[in-house]
């Protein structure tokens, strides 16, 4: 007779393994469909740079031109030190090489946090972790699924630069050396993402990690005898690979030993601390200041002050730091008449005085400043499906002033961080010889707000009417125009191709006066846009 | 203002082929308590969304003491909100909160705040990403009670809450509507439905099946009876509001009873009884005994 009492299970438990795949798939939903964009946004760019050589060597005198301009530190500082430029590979990899790795970077920091911080941040995770698996494995299954997409990538850019014709060993070297970056850059998001209890914290201290090291290149490139400082940075040990030149892989693999060192101390800090919490201890109690909590509009300001000074200090780093190299850069270009008129004819203009050389690194800014501007608006909207809103709409607040308010301050804050940017500039080049005004720089960079406008614009335009593409939209004329002038540029596309790109339409201030009416055409246009986002977001239901 | 505090008049909210809410017609006299029951999915949280304004109805209106809800701006004067899940800013402090809630809301008074502090026991001085949901939904509860709207439309405002706290909610709703404010309370808690509402709704598969009283919706209650005794089994079979007696083994009794126990307590009395429970149903099996079924989806 069997004394047994307790009923057997209906059904066996699951085992810890598929459990674990089970996490892991869950990754890749959730990394997928931008992981793709990211990696056909990096073939397109890579291929079509590489696709244009063709044209570009059939004719010397642009070549010779493109040689000379490689030559000048302003331009090294920029894009890195030239190798190979005689070759398709080596000329796709000195122009594609650090936007592509870049762009996979700054999403590889991005979906780490969102993936990993962010889940356990909200929640979520409490779910995942009631089952049979440890914060450990649920950490690295994400991990896994974000380096798939970037090895991924790496596999494709490699494979676009074969197809192209250009040497397999080159395109291996380039291949592996922007994944080993990828990688680098998900295991510093991972390991912040230990250390810091919030998804802003730890993404905004990825992306900084990041931005030190392209810094940390540029000054390597541009300073004579700093060359060194390019084993300190990733960007530095990307480019000492040394694509279709020297192909050299210790580099890479400096880069992956590093990215495995981070990958272990975050799996290892995953396991010691407790669920929903950093490692950095918070406080637990403090006073209310409750200073800007007085009206919708002071909350939007309280909001929005923290990421500025972020931003601010991105931005302004990378400005001073031009402004800095700028007077040791343009005495080069200054002093070679023949390089300096090569230059002029590739549309390289007037690089060898310091109003030139800034007036050129300025067009650069709307690229963050637009993206601040989205990511912001982004925010506003992220707080409906996060139910933060709820109690805000709750009052008698009107939606028009609750988007308002924010389209307004971040509107400001798009001013504060071009006059940053201006001030840093001007600071570096007054310390290391002059050449440039307060007013010229300040002039320099706000001739650019009006791309930065077209961003917020486009990212009301999607709050009101697609609000879940509201940071990719927004970015889209900022980053998505600059690719497009790069590509235009590099292919000798049509020149209404160009035109589209609002960064076509910006005069190299403060080399020469404001294109006033372009200016004019542009915020007309983000007013527009603005006014037809409002009018969907006053329509729409709201996600909470 | 004017009108009832609460009407819907054929109100309707379809997402694509799904009807969220279907035809709503309802009023709340303005001093009322009214709850507002049914089981999960069945569109309470629809109706408070479209009676919020954050949600555009398909067909079909809603007005806040005669203003159209559509009327943010003036319907939002006129009442205060409690979420079912309560989010926070996670770096605001749970006072830095309530600050912002009487600076955007319709007024509060801030000695009755002050107070509500104390008797829901929170600390606001703590970030708002340490609170529980219990704490959360108490920042949201104090900040309600506290504003001077005279309508509170509360979503699930108990369903993090331990039952010392769950009491003062009780108190504080009966504090409320002794101040001739009216109480619009989503629950599928029945008990609590029953212990403060004066007139209930109930919602099924978006439609609204019954509007009653307190009073009637008892007879809805089925309870369940448990009975343990020694000898001779009570004879329970026949009497008023007894159904469905089975032998449960070990002396058992179990049977359900609707109305009036007097009957049932009469013959126990006469039977060694050793102990006695009884469970009162959950609101879904009110559904199941009342409607059939389909009355869950």
């Amino acid at each position: 007779m069997s004394t047994r009492t307790s009923p057997a299970p209906a059904q066996a438990p699951a085992l810890p393994g598929s459990a674990g795949r089970a996490v892991g798939r869950l990754a890749l939903r959730q990394v997928r469909r931008s992981g793709l964009a990211t990696l056909l946004v990096a073939v397109a760019l890579t291929a079509t740079v590489a696709a244009s050589f063709d044209a570009l060597a059939a004719d010397p005198a642009t070549l010779a031109a493109l040689r000379g301009i490689a030559r000048n530190p302003a331009v090294r500082t920029l894009f890195g030190e030239p190798v190979a430029l005689e070759s398709a590979g080596g000329f796709t990899v000195w122009r594609s090489g650090t936007p592509v790795a870049v762009l996979l970077g700054v999403w590889a920091a991005l979906a780490t946090a969102r993936t990993t911080r962010g889940e356990e941040e909200t929640g979520r995770w409490n779910l995942l972790l009631a089952g049979p698996v440890r914060l450990r494995a649920v950490v690295g299954r994400h991990l896994l699924a974000v380096a798939v997409v970037v090895l991924a990538t790496g596999a494709a850019l490699a494979a676009a630069l074969v197809l192209t014709g250009t040497p397999a060993a080159g395109a291996a070297v380039h291949g592996a050396g922007v994944a080993a970056l990828g990688l680098f850059a998900t295991t510093v998001a991972a390991l912040a993402a230990q250390v810091l209890a919030t998804r802003s914290a730890a993404a905004g201290a990825a992306v900084a990690v990041l931005g030190a090291g392209l810094l940390t290149r540029a000054v390597a490139d541009g300073v004579p005898g700093w060359e060194a400082l390019r084993w300190a940075s990733p960007f530095g040990l990307l480019e000492l690979s040394r694509p279709y030149a020297q192909d050299r892989v210790l580099p890479v693999l400096l880069l992956l030993a590093a990215a495995a060192a981070l990958a272990a101390a975050a799996l290892a800090l995953a396991g010691r601390r407790d669920v929903g919490e950093g490692l950095l201890a918070r406080s637990a109690h403090r006073r209310a200041r409750t200073g800007l909590l007085g009206s919708v509009e002071g909350f939007a300001v309280h909001r929005c002050l923290r990421p500025l000074v972020g931003w601010s200090a991105g931005v302004g780093a990378y400005y001073l730091l031009i402004g800095t190299t700028a007077s040791a850069v343009t005495e080069f270009l200054a002093q070679d008449a023949a390089v300096r008129d090569l230059a002029g004819q590739a549309g390289f203009s007037a690089l060898d005085s310091v109003r030139g050389f800034t007036a050129t690194v300025f067009s650069l800014l709307p690229v963050p400043v637009g993206v601040f501007a989205a990511v912001r608006i982004a925010a506003l909207v992220a707080a409906e499906p996060d139910r933060r809103l709820a109690l805000l709409a709750a009052g008698p607040v009107g939606r028009v002033r609750l988007l308002g308010a924010e389209v307004a301050v971040t509107a400001a804050g798009v001013l504060a961080l071009l006059t940053v940017a201006g001030f840093a500039t001007w600071a570096g080049v007054t310390t290391t010889g002059g050449g440039l005004t307060l007013p010229e720089a300040l002039r320099g960079t706000w001739s650019t707000a009006p791309v930065a406008l077209l961003c917020l614009g486009a990212a009301v335009l999607a709050a009101g009417w697609l609000p879940a593409a509201t940071a990719p939209i927004g970015s889209l004329p900022a980053a998505g125009g600059f690719l497009l002038l790069v590509l235009a540029d590099s292919t000798g596309a049509p020149a209404w191709v160009r035109e589209v790109s609002p960064f076509a339409h910006l005069a190299p201030v403060p080399l020469e006066p404001a294109d006033a009416a372009a200016a004019a055409v542009m915020t007309v246009v983000a007013v527009l846009l603005v006014l037809v986002g409002v009018v969907g977001y006053r329509r729409r239901d709201l996600l909470c | 203002m004017s009108g009832p505090a609460l009407r819907t008049v054929g109100l309707t909210k379809r997402y694509g082929r799904t009807t969220a809410l279907d035809d709503l017609s309802l009023d709340v006299p303005a001093g009322e308590v009214f709850g507002f029951l049914g089981p999960n999915g069945a569109g309470k949280s629809t109706t408070i969304r479209l009676l919020l304004g954050f949600a555009r109805p398909t067909a079909g209106r809603a007005e806040v003491f005669g203003v159209d809800t559509a009327d943010v701006v003036r319907a939002h004067r006129l009442l205060a909100h409690v979420p079912a899940d309560v989010a926070l800013w996670p770096k605001l402090t749970g006072a830095e909160v309530l600050h912002l809630l009487a600076a955007t809301g319709p007024g509060t008074d801030t000695a009755l705040r002050d107070e509500l502090v104390e008797r829901f026991a929170l600390d606001p001085s703590k970030p708002a990403r340490t609170y529980s949901s219990g704490n959360r939904q108490k920042v949201a509860l104090v900040a309600a009670f506290a504003s001077r709207a005279p309508l509170l439309v509360l979503d699930e405002p108990t369903s993090g809450l331990d039952p010392l706290v769950e009491r003062e909610f009780r108190r504080a709703v009966v504090e409320a509507r002794e101040q001739g404010r009216t109480v619009f309370l989503c629950s599928h808690q029945l008990a609590e439905v029953e212990a403060v509402c004066d007139r209930v709704g109930i919602l099924r598969a978006g439609r609204l099946v019954q509007v009653a009283g307190v009073p009637e919706l008892r007879h809805l209650h089925r309870s369940e009876v448990t009975v343990t005794f020694t000898g001779a089994a009570p004879h329970l079979s026949g009497l008023p509001g007894v159904e469905g007696v089975e032998d449960a083994g070990g002396g058992r009794l179990r049977f359900s009873l609707t109305g009036s126990p007097a009957p049932v307590l009469r013959e126990l009395a006469a039977a060694r009884v050793t102990a006695l429970s009884v469970r009162e149903p959950r609101l879904e099996e009110v559904f199941l005994d009342h409607y059939g079924e389909g009355a869950v989806r």
